[in-house]
């Protein structure tokens, strides 16, 4: 699935007696639903993941804790929220839980995982972008300083500004993913947009991008 | 709007989460502060990047992986129930096979105990006396088991009962134990009940006794004979002297 795809199958499931039946067959166990409904969120999860930690292999077992996770508290799903609010919340969880232990082990492996995630993950954008070697280059490198940036943030301000900025949630969203007021969010954003600003002035300063 | 207060709510301008009001104070700031504007420009080239960062895939798809951990975790929990309802071979594919020798070695063992058995043989066997004294054999007080398949053994050498030994007997009586051995002689005399006191000539006469070796199987055994001796068992011992006549 690329890039390209992730709003179709968001499509999918916009209806919401649509994302109530795909749940209601997972519940009565039917693992073709739940294989369904793996793939529908599976690439959301990942970028989720992957920005969050910086490190492909961690987001990669993450996604699927994840979704084991998913599984088993699917029982426990009342509706009130989107399907896809709610796994966010979990990957955030599993994110955090994560990060925390991780950060401990693996401080100084992180600037040298940065290089590996976007030039190993990411074929999406050369395949759209389709640049010359230089401008590759540039892109890529343009990615690896802002994965950098955002991995100097606190694992808050990182939420907040990947869940807004990246996944392209409304703030009311965001909110209700992380299960903090409003305001909240509006406040740590403005914070964590400020001192992204701060570490990419040499960036900012080069133009618009695209 | 003071440029500090501007810049706190740039944030929200940018994301028109701003009320209408704030908004417009917001927007005719910028018109007036370049360096305001500046910033907010920044600000949109952060998001930009952040949205124009490429859409990362994993290598290998992550449904397929938790599929099978769910189908592991599935297999992990089923077993216990799902032997007992496979059938009982089917379960144990080798159990028929392995069932050859082990008979083989079975019946080779039960043919020879077979052969070399020729009954079991113990070395005491009771024989119940003709005497009524002798408590019912199981109780508490003849723990011993008489064997009906012992015949009493006969006397060779009879009780030499002088009138000595008899006369320094009192009214007591006596309960003993004669035991047997394999060749007919006399291995011990014990007293069950009654005092042995003044007895020595007694048993020392029980002692001297010799009786035909008993036969149980084809083989020699020892046996125990048991007997109550009084005044009267004297006589009663000759009235059913056909086993016991005594020598007098």
């Amino acid at each position: 699935m690329g890039a390209g795809e992730m709003p179709l199958e968001a499509e999918a499931l916009t209806g919401a007696g649509q994302e109530r039946e795909l749940v209601d067959s997972c519940r009565s166990g039917d693992p073709a639903a739940f294989a369904r409904l793996v793939r529908l969120h599976e690439g959301m999860v990942f970028n989720l993941s992957a920005r969050l930690l910086g490190d492909p292999e961690e987001a990669r077992d993450v996604a699927q804790e994840v979704f084991l996770q998913v599984y088993r508290m699917l029982a426990r799903f009342e509706g009130r929220s989107r399907l896809k609010t709610w796994i966010y919340r979990i990957a955030v969880n599993q994110c955090h839980n994560r990060r925390r232990f991780w950060h401990r082990r693996r401080r100084d492996r992180e600037e040298a995982l940065d290089e590996g995630l976007v030039t190993a993950e990411a074929p999406a954008a050369r395949a759209a972008a389709g640049p010359g070697p230089y401008e590759e280059a540039r892109l890529r490198e343009r990615a690896r300083r802002v994965q950098a940036a955002l991995l100097q943030l606190s694992f808050e301000h990182r939420s907040v500004l990947v869940l807004r900025e990246v996944e392209g949630l409304t703030c009311e969203e965001v909110a209700r993913v992380l299960g903090v007021p409003e305001g909240t969010v509006k406040s740590r954003l403005s914070r964590a947009r400020e001192a992204m600003r701060q570490r990419l002035l040499g960036l900012v300063e080069e133009g618009e991008p695209s | 709007m003071t440029c500090a207060r501007v810049r706190g709510r740039l944030s929200e301008w940018l994301d028109r989460e701003l009320e209408p009001e704030a908004a417009r104070a917001v927007s005719s700031h910028l018109r007036e502060c370049a360096e305001c504007a500046r910033r907010a420009d920044e600000l949109r080239s952060v998001s930009a990047l952040l949205a124009g960062l490429p859409r990362l895939e994993s290598r290998e798809p992550v449904a397929a992986r938790v599929l099978d951990r769910l189908e592991m975790e599935a297999e992990a929990r089923r077993p216990a129930l799902a032997v007992l309802f496979r059938g009982f071979a089917a379960a144990r594919p080798l159990i028929l096979p392995s069932l050859v020798p082990a008979g083989l070695f079975l019946v080779s063992v039960l043919a020879g105990v077979v052969a070399l058995d020729s009954g079991p043989l113990p070395e005491v066997h009771l024989a119940p006396g003709a005497w009524g004294a002798v408590p019912a054999s199981g109780t508490e007080r003849n723990p011993l088991f008489p064997s009906a398949d012992v015949e009493v053994p006969r006397e060779t050498t009879g009780l030499d009962l002088s009138p000595e030994i008899l006369a320094g007997r009192g009214e007591g009586s006596m309960f003993v134990e004669t035991v047997v051995a394999r060749d007919g002689t006399v291995a011990g005399v014990t007293v069950l009940q009654g005092s042995a006191e003044g007895e020595e000539a007694l048993l020392e006469a029980l002692r001297q006794q010799r009786y035909e070796p008993v036969r149980y199987r084809g083989r020699r055994v020892a046996v125990s004979v048991y007997r109550l001796i009084s005044r009267m068992s004297v006589e009663a011992t000759q009235r059913v002297g056909v086993t016991h006549p005594p020598a007098s």
